[in-house]
């Protein structure tokens, strides 16, 4: 028989090698379906994008246009619809089309998304069907939507009909799809967040029979098997399970993917293909992940290797190194080196610099564990503090074992609810309209036409709202700049904040800020040295104490012929039941341009904030579930480890509870202590991130605390397992393993 | 007793007066019970344990009376060391009744038997089993924290036990650092320091040799005989139970019949 038998034969008899080797496997195989999900997540956005290309195709294709393509977006009770008009230059027949459309619409008619059909179908015209101004002739297949329930309408034209923004196109479709790159940084932070807990689980489980495996190794090694066979016997061991859970964390893929279809992300759910990954990835995590497992069992044969006589009976450990203590400051000084990094591909270090950062606790915290368990030895006044300092002091690796994936997990708590609240902080956008608002830009020569389109449309679909023209000027005093809205003082009344307290003069006339200077005000176009600079008629009625800081309104009447307007915007105050009835009209009247109000852009990073919120809470429930099962784990292979010494200590009349106080204590001095320096840490990587993304000065909440608190409560409910595991001891106290 | 008779009946390494006067002691030769006027310290009835259909214990009678030491020898399997546990309440026995000092203890609850080991009875296993992050001190003054005692009373009276066992000196040191003979002394140390009625001790000497084997159990002895502690080994030892002075021979589950060696009080 030689050694790989032996193990096998291990295997087979020996129960608790039997529930290491599951466990080992089961931590494999969730670190095997973790990874290959993450990893799927760059290329699921790319096949969401390759999908989606005919919405926003470009040129890089080349060769002659088949198509005048136009896209706007539009929405309804908040819900995203995208309108893409199309029409051809060429023979339709001939036009190369994407996936999931079958034929380009004729002009008048319009192909919608299935969801998109179904509100069509229970929502009055006026709310949407009018708004595309064509008969629907069709669905869009599921390959031409970037997920599931998108509303995406494609409008077919004659080139003349097309919105004047339309422009040619190669193809419908053509281009190239780009990966979505904050859910690839997410990703690769996830990656971090999640394999590190994953694999500490991994260590956890096969920790379970450690003690027994190094002196039957140690044996082994006395009775003259050479290293490479203890070796040997060790990765056919571990690699039996390390394999088995690959195999098994493979498998498990399409059930992770079915679930992760269910997780919105950037306005809609996925299709489960498109977590499909290549045979490449896959081969290389599946093999990747078992060699690290077995890689790192093989690394803890050391002692047993070159000093097989320590193995079988106690022995002393060296007191850790303070050295340790610097890699914590080291590894965070890398890490904001590279933030500093300008240029080139900054993803990847900031990447590995975070992974040697989320890694530096594991090599500090059994420093501190063994600090701490120095502080209890000396100022024990009972005996579980006694058992528990002495433990932290004697082996603090092991110690600290049992919370190292907890600290993980509050370290990026701790990073993502510094990220969060900072992020939703600078969320918000600026508008010159109130947010009922509805308006889009036009020509200010075709303006005039426009409210007039627009108010005739309102006015069929019976609604009382009228569409205003408000013009967008500059004013100067000085150095000073200042917004003027070009508007009658009763149509800016009905579209502007702050304008609620104004009376109107009958006459045309200024209405100012308070803060705006009264005297020196001129009206500038745009920037240049052609610049026409005017000032306001000095004659003019002014009106000073409205409540839009810095905005001037000024009555058409008065604004200088000479300087352009910057912009001009047809709006009308519409909500509530008359909202998408009158976004129809306005629609109508548009001319293609895209009608926005404050609400939609504020809906746009209300879904990734949203989208940001609901993947850092899955990450960190996957990565407290992770930690706390490999507390627990490592707590019952505490127990299990020192089985000889309870169960005398039980047989000799210790109470479990004291024992049981013992073990908790020694999962939760540590992991308190750990988590209270992951916290910190993962709250600077989040300001560092953070600066990143903003300048502004990163936003703190009392929640920051939450890990910390979560974090320790977790160890502890997970060292409570040491009670049934004591309790089984207790059964038989004496009774040989 | 005369400290002759204790010499005649001690071997070599046991140069002491034997320290358990066994007042009105007599021995009945057909059970592991002694003819005694007073009550037995400890006493089994009847005791029956089984594993499976196999029994460790299949109806045996014992008494120990104060200050006793009794060895339990027998082969492997004879049911000697699932006696000692069930005696000190570690098992369960099936059927049968004990007695400690005349109260029924077999029918009390895992946590009253607990709290029974912890004071009434001290162990000594073999090879020690002491904890190994702690030092010598910390092990003998576990039990005496456990019963409540200050840290200061349990530290000083663990240096103290460890003092008369001869580990001056060695009171801050690691199981580890010990050699076996000496660990085995802190746990007859940590065995005794909370002074119990009753030590039980399992194959106190199987990990050691035979000369430290045998000092190691007369310093158990003779720790207890300070005390008035019975004194309870289970070996396999044959020469070593032959110096006891009263050893009781167990197998297949059963007290050999004659084989109740009780030292003849005067």
């Amino acid at each position: 028989m030689n050694l790989v038998q032996l193990a096998l034969r291990v295997l087979r008899a020996d129960r608790r090698t039997q529930v290491s080797t599951v466990l080992t496997a089961l931590g494999v195989a969730v670190a095997t379906g973790l990874v290959l999900l993450l990893v799927s997540l760059p290329f699921a956005t790319r096949a969401r994008a390759e999908r989606s290309l005919w919405q926003t195709p470009d040129d890089a294709a080349g060769g002659p246009a088949e198509v005048m393509w136009s896209s706007a977006e539009d929405e309804l009770d908040g819900r995203r619809i995208t309108r893409v008009d199309v029409a051809p230059l060429i023979d339709p027949a001939t036009v190369q089309l994407p996936a999931g459309i079958a034929e380009l619409p004729a002009p008048g008619e319009v192909l919608l998304s299935p969801d998109l059909a179904a509100l069509v179908d229970s929502r009055p015209a006026a709310q949407l069907a009018d708004r595309f101004g064509a008969r629907p002739a069709g669905t869009l297949g599921d390959a031409a939507l970037r997920y599931p329930e998108q509303l995406v309408a494609l409008v077919g034209h004659a080139p003349d009909t097309m919105p004047a923004e339309a422009m040619k196109r190669t193809a419908l479709g053509s281009g190239h799809a780009e990966v979505d790159p904050l859910l690839s940084l997410l990703s690769g932070v996830g990656v971090v967040v999640l394999l590190v807990p994953s694999l500490v689980l991994v260590a956890s489980a096969s920790r379970l029979t450690a003690a027994r495996r190094e002196r039957r190794l140690a044996a082994l090694r006395l009775a003259g098997a050479t290293p490479a066979q203890v070796t040997a016997m060790v990765a056919a061991e571990t690699g039996l399970a390390a394999a088995a859970g690959a195999v098994l964390g493979v498998a498990a893929g399409p059930l992770l993917h079915v679930l992760a279809t269910y997780v919105a992300w950037d306005g809609g759910t996925w299709f489960a293909g498109d977590f499909a990954l290549g045979l490449v990835p896959v081969v290389l995590v599946a093999v990747t992940i078992p060699a690290l497992v077995v890689g790192a069992a093989v690394a803890g044969l050391r002692r047993v290797v070159n000093r097989p006589l320590t193995a079988t009976g106690g022995h002393t450990r060296k007191p850790l190194s303070g050295i340790r203590l610097l890699f914590v400051p080291a590894a965070a000084g890398l890490f904001f080196l590279s933030l500093t990094r300008d240029g080139g591909d900054m993803l990847l270090p900031i990447l590995v610099s975070l992974g040697i950062l989320m890694w530096s606790p594991t090599v500090v915290g059994p420093w501190v564990t063994s600090a701490l368990g120095g502080v209890f030895a000396r100022v024990w006044r009972r005996p579980a503090t006694l058992l528990a300092g002495r433990r932290l002091r004697d082996d603090p690796k092991a110690a600290y074992r049992a919370s190292a994936g907890v600290v993980l997990a509050v370290f990026a708590g701790s990073m993502a609810l510094t990220l969060m609240p900072s992020l939703e902080s600078e969320a918000g956008y600026f508008s010159r309209f109130r947010d009922s608002v509805l308006y889009f830009g036009a020509d200010p020569d075709k303006a005039g036409a426009a409210v007039a389109a627009a108010d005739a449309r309102l006015a069929r679909y019976g609604l009382g709202e009228r569409a205003v023209s408000i013009g967008e000027g500059e004013l100067r005093a000085g150095e000073q700049y200042y917004t003027a809205m070009v508007a009658d003082c009763a149509a800016a009344k009905r579209v502007l904040p702050g304008t609620e307290s104004i009376t109107c003069r009958p006459n045309p006339a200024i209405y100012l800020d308070s803060a705006v200077p009264l005297s020196g005000l001129r009206a500038t176009g745009s920037d240049g040295p052609e610049t026409p600079s005017v000032p306001l008629p000095e004659d003019a009625p002014v009106v000073t104490g409205h409540g839009a800081p810095n905005v001037v309104i000024v009555d058409p009447a008065l604004w200088p012929k000479d300087v352009p307007l910057l912009g001009v915007s047809v709006a009308v105050a519409a909500d509530g039941a008359t909202r998408e009835a009158a976004r129809t009209a306005m629609l109508a009247a548009s001319g293609g341009a895209q009608v926005i109000s404050r609400e939609m852009k504020l809906g746009d990073q209300d879904t990734q904030l949203a989208d940001l919120r609901r993947v850092t809470i899955i990450g960190l429930v996957t990565a407290s579930v992770l930690g706390g099962l490999s507390a627990a784990i490592a707590t019952a292979g505490s127990v299990l480890d020192r089985r000889r010494t309870f169960g005398a200590l039980l047989a000799a009349g210790t109470p479990v509870r004291t024992l049981a106080r013992a073990l908790r204590a020694e999962a939760a001095l540590p992991a308190l202590v750990a988590t209270v320096g992951a916290g910190a840490l993962g709250t600077a990587v989040g300001v560092g991130l953070f600066g990143l993304v903003s300048k502004s000065l990163p936003t703190f909440s009392p929640w920051l605390a939450a890990p910390v608190v979560l974090g320790t409560l977790v160890a502890l409910l997970a060292a409570s397992v040491c009670t049934p595991a004591l309790k089984r001891v207790r059964a038989e106290p004496l009774a040989e393993e | 007793m005369p400290a002759a008779t204790a010499m005649t009946i001690c071997p070599k390494w046991w140069a002491g007066p034997l320290p358990h006067p066994v007042p009105g002691h007599n021995v009945d030769h057909t059970k592991g019970t002694s003819v005694n006027n007073t009550t037995p310290l400890l006493s089994g009835r009847g005791l029956v344990k089984r594993y499976g259909r196999q029994h460790a214990l299949a109806g045996v009678d014992i008494d120990i009376h104060t200050g006793e030491v009794l060895a339990i020898v027998g082969p492997s399997g004879s049911g000697k060391t699932s006696l000692l546990h069930v005696l000190a309440g570690i098992l369960r026995a099936e059927e049968g009744q004990i007695s400690l000092a005349g109260q029924r203890i077999d029918r009390l609850s895992e946590t009253r038997r607990s709290e029974l080991r912890r004071t009434e009875f001290g162990f000594v296993f073999q090879q020690g089993l002491l904890v190994m992050e702690l030092t010598a001190e910390e092990n003998v003054a576990l039990p005496l924290l456990l019963g409540g005692s200050s840290r200061p009373e349990a530290i000083s009276s663990a240096r103290d036990w460890l003092g008369r066992l001869g580990l001056a000196g060695k009171e801050r040191r690691r199981p580890g650092e010990l050699s076996g003979g000496e660990a085995q002394r802190v746990a007859i140390a940590r065995a005794i320091a909370h002074r119990p009625k009753v030590i039980f001790a399992d194959e106190p000497t199987g990990a050691l040799d035979t000369r430290t084997g045998h000092a190691t159990v007369g310093a158990l002895i003779d720790s207890a005989a300070s005390t008035g502690a019975a004194v309870i080994i289970v070996t396999h030892d044959r020469e070593l139970a032959a110096g006891l002075p009263r050893t009781v021979s167990i197998r297949d589950g059963r007290i050999e019949p004659a084989r109740d060696t009780a030292v003849p009080v005067a």
